[in-house]
């Protein structure tokens, strides 16, 4: 290839000259990432040593050997919702109405975070970057950190764990529904403009159809992640069925911990083959 | 016969410092049929959409039936709007709602918002959407979604949304471009037939493929029928001596019903 651009007196482009064997730009690349993951290697200084097979075989068997006392109420105090099925059929509403919740705000704030829709006045676009940018710092904290903060403010227990999963998710929800409706096509907005519409006709009538299906499709992509995350919000003080997981395994209640988790892995693959079956028949 | 609508002395300076238009001023006369042509780039577009301020003006009067649009604000600029129709290269349908909705979005204006939201559409303005699409002769498609139909067929539908806003004015925005030479011409047939018998004033433009002074002659009259006349029009640095405002002076000294003015390239 070289010969081409020598022959003709042109510059051979530096992508002929380099040799991926020799270069050493890429060699420094990759001996840096050795370096990087060797350090860490030596920082973090994973000890091995206390892991016992023996012993790790016997709680694997334990895990299998499920404990179907926690799926009826034990004493005269507990009643459905205290059983590992009640907790977990209320685990996974609280990863919906979470998920509403979420909607209510991320909805109307999507709009005020869309450029298109924004940037037709210095005021609003000043809103526009304001939104954006509180989407971006809600997003940036882990929905864990976030539920442990909300356990602090309001109580451990499933408001910390529906607000804090409802706070996320407004990040979230908020930066995809924004996208959607800058993605729209913006010939209809200037048609019904120019029809002498309102402002709010124009969303209405040219936004609101175009939108409609990323937003629903955005919204059961965040609810299947929302039930999935809802199970361990109990490790971090957001209630459910996480709770009784950690109590389990903290009373090395393995045949409990066992049951649960099997409970878990099966709703979270039900939810997963029931939001490919909605999202195929909606798109 | 007094102007419907009169420009004078507009520019458009966009915040990137381009002048895409410097100094234009034209009177358009009613029931006239003006076609704005000139180069890619040379300001039509924007020219257009500063008569409905899709576009905002940066100096310059725009009247339109005596009122002053550039000066308009908030429901008095939406009163104007409402009274001159629009329709576009892309036809800018709202693709994924049906045709008769799209044609209803013509009587927005003429309607609250909260109507928008919880009322159904009156049967008047339901009646005037089938009457309208029959017009174009795709009544029958009433109830497709708008991006079932074909491109000749989605522009008939703009036209209709625009002839529901009992406009007095039409604007065309390379209604045509993206439309075969058999299709454009029938969409061109339905304009025609605006002007002449509903006297709705027409102001288009067309993109132009090669220098302005290579238009061919024959296709112009094809396109845009036999009594279209040529006229320059353009920045008086662009045409040598003659300024924007003599050209349409002599655009409207031409005894035609029809007149053709071409812009020149902004001055950069």
């Amino acid at each position: 290839m070289a010969e081409y651009f020598i022959a003709r007196g042109l510059p051979v482009p530096r992508e002929l000259e380099r040799n991926p064997l020799t270069d050493w730009r890429r060699l420094s690349v990759i001996a840096g990432a050795i370096l990087v993951f060797y350090v860490g290697l030596r920082i973090t200084n994973p000890d091995f040593s206390r892991a016992n097979p023996e012993y790790a075989a016997s709680v694997i068997a334990q895990l299998f050997h499920w404990d179907l006392r926690i799926l009826t109420p034990q004493n005269e105090f507990e009643t459905f919702w205290d059983t590992a099925e009640g907790l977990m059929i209320a685990t996974i509403f609280l990863g919906i109405v979470a998920t509403g919740f979420s909607i209510l705000v991320a909805l109307p704030l999507s709009f005020l975070g869309a450029r298109n829709i924004m940037s037709g006045h210095p005021v609003t676009a000043a809103i526009y970057i304001f939104v954006r940018f509180l989407f971006t710092v809600i997003r940036s904290i882990d929905v864990l950190i976030v539920v442990i903060i909300f356990g602090v403010l309001i109580g451990i227990g499933t408001a910390a764990g529906v607000v804090g999963l409802a706070f996320h998710n407004v990040g979230v929800l908020g930066k995809l529904y924004s996208e959607a409706i800058e993605g729209i096509d913006a010939g209809p907005l200037e048609a019904i403009t120019a029809t002498g519409a309102s402002r709010f006709q124009v969303i209405w009538t040219a936004v609101l159809p175009q939108i409609i299906n990323p937003y629903i499709s955005f919204t059961i992509y965040r609810l299947d992640a929302n039930v999935r995350l809802a199970p361990i919000l109990g490790y971090v003080g957001g209630g459910g069925i996480g709770v009784l997981l950690f109590q389990s395994i903290q009373l090395l209640q393995y045949g409990a911990a066992g049951l649960i988790i099997f409970m878990i892995v099966v709703t979270v693959a039900a939810m997963d083959f029931a939001s490919a079956q909605i999202r195929r028949r909606l798109i | 016969m007094a102007a419907v609508l009169s420009i004078q002395n507009l520019v458009k300076v966009y915040p990137s410092g381009t002048r895409a238009i410097d100094d234009v001023s034209l009177d358009i006369e009613h029931g006239e049929f003006v076609v704005l042509i000139g180069l890619s780039g040379s300001g039509k577009s924007s020219l257009l959409r500063c008569i409905n301020r899709l576009v905002e003006p940066t100096s310059g009067h725009v009247i339109f039936e005596g009122a002053d649009i550039t000066r308009a604000r908030g429901g008095e600029l939406r009163r104007i709007r409402r009274r001159i129709g629009m329709i576009f290269q892309q036809f800018n349908l709202v693709r994924r709602t049906s045709v008769l909705s799209n044609t209803l979005a013509g009587r927005l204006g003429y309607r609250s918002a909260l109507r928008t939201i919880i009322g159904r559409p009156s049967r008047e303005d339901v009646a005037a959407a089938f009457e309208n699409l029959g017009r174009v002769g795709i009544a029958d498609k009433a109830f497709a979604r708008a991006d079932a139909l074909s491109g000749g067929q989605q522009q008939r539908v703009g036209i209709a949304r625009a002839l529901m806003q009992h406009p007095e004015l039409m604007l065309a925005d390379e209604p045509v471009a993206s439309l075969d030479p058999a299709t454009s011409h029938s969409v061109m047939k339905y304009l025609e037939e605006i002007n002449k018998k509903d006297g709705i004033t027409v102001n288009g433009k067309v993109a132009f493929d090669g220098k302005p002074d290579a238009i061919d002659e024959r296709r112009f009259k094809e396109i845009y029928g036999e009594d279209a006349v040529e006229v320059e029009i353009g920045p008086s640095r662009v045409t040598d001596s003659m300024s924007a405002a003599e050209a349409a002076a002599l655009a409207l000294a031409q005894d035609s019903t029809t007149a053709a003015a071409k812009l020149g390239l902004p001055d950069r």
